[in-house]
């Protein structure tokens, strides 16, 4: 089985809440000083699901990252996890695109790679968690996508899905080629194993620039952007404590619960 | 991007009526609508979505499109795209809303792909800016930890999923007047790729601790398994999960894979409760992350009054029965 | 005339001699092979270096009996016991060789029999003997009777005391019986010519005195014969295997784990990695498992097994032993070498996860208690860790709360990322002044170490704000490396992902050697190990001291002045790997005698033998299994115990423990845990 992954570099999603800073002007966060970025936390679960099939069937995984240079890292840790070779998406061009921008570069990146069964991706990206892109990029590469997966397994020609709903869970049945965009459900990713964590490190990953995978310069082109960002704010949180009082605990009770009425 | 006119809200059905959700955003589409000075049309598939064309006109629906096609009682992702993105090509709407749902979380990128619009997913506001006439969408991203404006200048349709109990449902009159119309083209059958198999509805003990809006959490206060237990009652109540602290875990009153804290899971539901336990730092490490944190607890030095929003100093034992009562009377409203 | 010159029944006594002699070694010999082929199973490892310093070791240790009589304290003296039972015994394998092999057995008798040195050699035999038999009937009263929880009531120990007893009591028989019959009832040997005299006395016939006393010498030598048989057959093997085992014992204590060496990793068929069948250990593991006497001092003083816990170091290693004895036959059959090319399938029992539970495998601390009170230096904590390597490295097997802190440790570089902590690496330098490496201009070659927790956890924080403020006060010219200080590893390597530790020391080594650094100084005695220990494996040139070694010298030098008066009792809890592993204990000692008007009560588990707080191995993240309690509870105890009103400690772990355990018993209204930096400051004059 030939598997892509797409993956993505986000600032750490676990750092203290009171260390969460953001550049209203711009409309960034301000990455907290000697936290590295990390895997998305959805991607990392679509490697894990990859690692899972390779183990059960025979295959090669690729994964992709579009990003700074700095992308190599998440690359060289889903090798150590178990994937084969992965590029890094970096140029200029490729700066704050939107969902259409990001799945249109992985559409071409994935085009030069060649043949492939299966694309995984993460559900959405744990910084902006705009939630589409695979979605756009099944839709460009005109195949067939199935979300929020919590399980893989491959079936002939098919792939046989396990799907969250809110109630439960579906199966669903796709032929290959298709997509999947993977759900936490799935469970804990592994831990990038004793030897292929040694090997990863010294994996030497290229670096793909618009002109190394054909990206159409109309598709780039931030005034034709499908969405933008026009604001980006903090909401304020409140850290003082209300004691609720009350003439008997009772009461007391009675009127910390109508205080969270909103809430519930 | 002139030529798109008008408010298409996605419908859902449930039990043979109208989802709640679509409810709400028809009356969050109705406004739009206005202040644009647009129709508002519902899309609705499946063969009960004829019986409910004159609902939906009373919830302010100008324009009601039916499907009475079984195909599409089940959702089938490939099915709900395209007769979606006909309608959509025909009709060509300037705005389109969907549920923030299994359907909805599934369909709306799908057919954002296929149309070229421009979809923000999770909106927690919705308005029209005057000028500009344009959809401002609001939504949480990083976690929670902060909130995006967006807009689609020119991608059309613009597009917005809402999670349930967001937007304020519709409000009913019965006197409104509306066109049913039926979907002209057919979805061919065998186009379908994609298959449902099986669907299992999963008996789950409460709801996943990691995922729970509500977490009701108790510690060594608690004194015994039996007393824990009256947790559980307050969870179900209010549809959350239960935690426990490393005593509580420690003590067997709760599974360790219930552990909140430092070595154990970090939630960051919407209310955490906490009950009979003094939040020593390794626990408030699990749960910081939460909206809102209540905190009982018969110490008033407790470090749980450091980081809780609200709380009450006493004995949980005389004010637990009361706030599970109350609670279970304002879910119940 | 002798026993063996004697005929019996028409047979020479020397047939008889040697033929039963011939018969034991058929008995003794291949099942010693056996066993020697056994621990060939194992892998290779170089324990010849250093060959004088191994001989010195094993002659210092074993003859002044130094192995039982250093965990000789007031509540359990049988150390004393052994020395002198051995000493005794001693001198009776001397008259093995001469008096019955060369004399009896090689018929030269005649010129060792009869004359001074028989005379001088039998007295020693007969106070040896007398001392031998007390040793004994002590034994036998302490095990059976007053049964200290080490003891195992067992056969085994029963018929070894049996054994050694009636050789005794065999020889004074021979020697007395004899004496009696030839009349001789000399002075010398003491002992025996009293009984002489006294069978003599009973006039009994010279010839049946005589035929006892033969027989008792071949009843004697029977029972030698028939030990000789049960020694490679029982726990007794250690009397063979103690003496090698001390000779071939990690010359550097302190280093518990070799790093794997890589080039093997790269080759074409690379061995699996970490111990998961018998064959992965190395030899002098097995070596190891012979040299246990299950004396159970390893088993009385380890944490885990104070607390409740199924992990006993004693009985996993009884249990490796009987899985080696159980399935070697099948390896040695196979033809199986050191690479583990045989597979265990067929026997059927795995020793990760059947032999030794996977929970055994995580409840270590790896506190080091059980290695400093073993007699015969096994080497426990490193076959665990290595069959931590093993779940980790090759089956990604491991409890749910390790694999959190690992990941943590490989994406973020420090175990307690996530919402457990509240700060960034660098945010305490804000509260204090001082140099941060990178943003002034100033290089000094000394650099603070402060480690994950002093950086990352508020309380813990104090403690570095209190250490810095102190060196800036006594004047010391250091740096702080801030945010770009990462994780010195030690976390991922006690949990067995040692590649990652791997990465760690290099990178941290490379960026201690771009900011030209000297000197390291650690709070964290866990960093302290690592850096000084571990990191000069990986190349580290830089010399590491911990916080209490400066302290104590800088009071000494008077450019620390401690003037303001603490009227509190202190109890110091020794950190392991501070005090244990690497022997500093007098300093903190001596910084609190410097204290004015602090009073000191030493705790009874104090210096090497300090008992662990439970945070060690991992244990700070690795949730403790259930068990009694927690080992941080018993430790607990014992402070309360001292009626101290402070409990001060110096590595950030225990601190953390020892304040965890005042909350859970409920007395921080009358105790507090400190970290000895803050009692310091609190008695230097605020200027």
């Amino acid at each position: 089985m030939n598997i892509i992954v797409c993956v993505k570099q986000v600032l750490d999603p676990e750092i203290p809440p009171a260390k969460f800073k953001i550049d209203p002007e711009a409309k960034q966060v301000i990455p907290p000083a000697g936290v590295p970025p990390v895997i998305s936390v959805y991607d990392e679960r679509a490697v894990e699901a990859a690692c899972r099939l390779k183990d059960k069937n025979k295959g090669k995984i690729t994964v992709i990252s579009m990003g700074s240079e700095k992308a190599a890292d998440v690359i060289k840790h889903a090798i150590s996890m178990g994937a084969d070779d992965g590029f890094v998406l970096c140029d200029p061009a490729f700066d704050n695109l939107d969902s259409f921008g990001t799945a249109h570069v992985l559409s071409k990146a994935i085009q030069k790679i060649g043949a492939y069964d299966l694309v995984l991706c993460g559900r959405q990206a744990a910084d902006w968690g705009a939630g589409q892109v695979g979605s756009i990029l099944a839709e460009m590469l005109g195949i067939p996508v199935v979300t929020l997966a919590c399980d893989i397994e491959a079936a002939g020609a098919n792939v046989k899905v396990k799907r969250i709903v809110s109630d439960g869970y579906e199966v669903l049945e796709a032929p290959m080629p298709c997509l999947v965009t993977v759900s936490s459900e799935i469970g804990m990713p592994r831990l990038p194993a004793g030897m292929r964590l040694m090997m990863a490190r010294k994996k030497q990953v290229p670096v793909w620039k618009a002109a190394d995978i054909g990206a159409e310069a109309a598709q780039l082109d931030k005034g034709n952007a499908h969405t933008e960002i026009t604001g980006l704010s903090v909401p304020s949180r409140k850290t003082e404590c209300e004691i609720i009082t009350g003439a008997t605990p009772a009461e007391a009770a009675a009127n910390l619960a109508a205080k969270l009425a909103n809430l519930i | 991007m002139d030529n798109y006119k008008g408010v298409l809200v996605c419908g859902e059905m449930a039990d043979g009526k109208l989802a709640p959700i679509t409810i709400e955003l028809l009356g969050v589409g109705r406004k739009l609508a206005d202040e644009l000075g647009e129709e508002l049309s519902v899309l609705l598939l499946g063969s009960k979505s004829g019986a409910l064309g004159q609902d939906a006109i009373a919830y302010g629906a100008d324009n009601v499109y039916i499907a009475e096609d079984s195909l599409f009682d089940t959702y089938n992702s490939d099915a709900y795209t395209m007769a979606a993105a006909n309608l959509c090509k025909k009709v060509l709407p300037s705005i389109m809303l969907f549920g923030h749902t299994d359907i909805g979380c599934d369909l709306s990128p799908r057919l954002n792909g296929r149309l070229g619009g421009g979809l923000s997913m999770e909106c927690s506001a919705l308005s029209i800016d005057p000028a500009t006439k344009l959809l401002v969408t609001t939504r949480p991203v990083f976690g929670g930890n902060a909130l995006a404006t967006m807009l689609s200048k020119t991608a059309r349709p613009q597009m917005a999923t809402i999670r349930a109990k967001v937007m304020p449902p519709a409000e009913r009159n019965d006197s409104r007047q509306g066109k049913v119309i039926p979907l002209e083209d057919k979805v061919d059958p065998s186009a379908l790729k994609v298959k449902v198999i099986e669907k299992i509805k999963e008996e789950v003990e409460g709801v996943k601790l990691e995922d729970a809006e509500v977490v009701v959490t108790g510690g060594r206060g608690m004194g015994t398994a039996a007393d824990f237990a009256k947790l559980r009652e307050l969870a179900d109540i209010l549809g959350g999960a239960v935690g426990g602290t490393r005593v509580a875990c420690d003590e067997g009153w709760v599974p360790a894979t219930l552990q909140i804290g430092q070595s154990g899971k970090v939630v960051s539901p919407k209310l955490y409760i906490a009950v009979g336990l003094s939040g020593a730092m390794a626990h408030i490490a699990g749960c910081l992350g939460s909206k809102c944190i209540v905190a009982i607890n018969k110490d008033n030095e407790a470090n749980i009054f450091n980081v809780a929003h609200f709380g009450i100093v006493g004995d949980w034992k005389e004010i637990l029965p009361a706030f599970t009562a109350k609670m279970k009377e304002l879910k119940g409203k | 005339m002798s026993p063996v010159s004697a005929t019996y029944l028409g047979i020479p006594g020397y047939v008889i001699f040697w033929v039963m002699f011939l018969v034991t070694m058929g008995l003794f010999l291949p099942r010693a092979y056996f066993l020697y082929r056994l621990m060939c199973l194992g892998k290779q490892e170089n324990r010849f270096d250093r060959i004088g310093e191994r001989f010195k070791n094993m002659f210092f240790v074993v003859i002044p009996q130094w192995c039982t009589l250093k965990s000789v304290t007031s509540k359990d003296f049988a150390g004393i016991g052994h020395a002198f039972l051995f000493w005794g015994f001693s001198c009776f394998l001397v008259s093995y060789i001469i008096l019955i092999g060369i004399s009896e057995g090689l018929g030269l008798h005649s010129y060792i029999r009869g004359g001074a040195f028989e005379a001088g050699f039998l007295t020693v035999l007969d106070i040896a003997g007398v001392i031998v038999m007390l040793s004994m009937i002590w034994a036998a009263i302490r095990r059976y009777i007053v049964r200290p929880p080490r003891l195992e009531i067992s056969l085994e120990a029963g018929f070894i005391m049996f054994m050694v007893f009636s050789l005794m009591v065999l020889h004074f028989c021979t020697e007395s019986f004899g004496m009696a019959a030839l009349g001789e009832t000399h002075g010398l040997p003491p002992i025996s010519s009293a009984i002489a005299s006294y069978l003599v006395s009973t006039g009994i016939e010279k010839d049946t005195l005589m035929a006892v006393s033969f027989g008792a010498w071949w009843l004697h030598y029977a029972f030698i014969l028939v030990f000789t048989i049960y020694i490679p057959r029982s726990k007794h093997l250690h009397v063979l295997a103690s003496a090698p085992n001390v000779f071939f014992k990690p010359l550097d204590r302190k280093v518990v784990l070799e790093p794997i060496p890589l080039e093997a990793l790269e080759s074409e068929e690379p061995p699996e990695l970490g111990v998961s069948k018998i064959q992965d250990l190395k030899w002098k593991d097995i070596l190891d498992l012979y040299a246990c006497a299950k004396c159970g001092r390893c088993h009385v003083n380890c944490p885990a097994q104070a607390s409740g816990k199924t992990l006993s170091p004693r009985e996993f290693l009884r249990h490796m032993k009987d899985h080696l004895l159980e399935v070697g036959p099948g390896l040695l059959a196979k033809g199986s070498n050191g690479n583990g090319e045989a597979t265990t399938e067929e026997e059927g029992k795995r020793l990760v996860g059947d032999v030794v539970t996977e929970d055994e495998i995580w409840a270590c601390t790896t506190c080091g208690a059980c290695q400093e009170v073993c007699p015969v230096n096994i080497e426990h904590i490193r076959k665990l860790l290595e069959m931590r390597q093993n779940l980790v490295l090759v089956h990604n097997q491991m409890p749910e709360s390790a694999q959190l802190m690992l990941r943590n440790m490989q994406t973020r570089g420090n175990p307690w990322a996530g919402a457990q902590s509240l700060r960034l690496r660098g945010d305490w330098t804000n509260d204090v002044e001082v140099k941060v490496l990178g943003e002034s201009d100033e290089n000094p070659s000394t650099l603070l170490w402060v480690g994950c927790t002093g950086a990352l956890i508020d309380r813990n924080v104090l403690a570095t704000l209190s250490l810095v403020r102190i060196l800036n006060a006594a004047g010391v010219d250091f740096c702080v490396l801030g945010e770009a200080e990462s994780c010195c590893g030690d976390p991922a390597r006690r949990a067995g992902y040692e590649f990652q530790f791997q990465i760690s020391a290099e990178e941290n080594i490379e960026t201690l050697k771009n900011f030209n650094i000297k000197e390291v100084i650690t709070s964290c005695p866990h960093c302290y190990n690592a850096l000084k220990n571990e990191y000069p494996l990986y190349g580290a040139e830089f010399k590491v001291i911990h916080y209490t070694e400066l302290l104590a010298e800088l009071i000494k030098q008077g450019k620390l002045k401690l003037t303001n008066d603490m009227n509190t009792l202190i109890a110091y809890h020794d950190p392991c790997y501070l005090s244990r592993y690497n022997g500093v204990y007098q300093e903190p000692r001596a910084i609190i005698d410097s204290i004015p008007k602090a009073r000191f009560k030493e705790m009874e588990r104090s210096k090497t033998m300090t008992f662990c707080c439970g945070g060690g191995g991992g244990h700070m993240w690795i949730e403790e299994q259930h068990g009694t309690t927690k080992i941080n509870h018993v430790r607990m105890d014992e402070v309360i115990e001292t009626g101290a009103d402070t409990v001060v400690t110096s590595c950030p772990y225990c601190l953390q423990m020892l304040e965890e355990g005042i909350e859970q018993k409920n007395v921080k209204e009358t105790l507090k845990a400190k970290d000895l930096v803050e009692v310091v400051e609190a008695a230097m004059k605020q200027s």
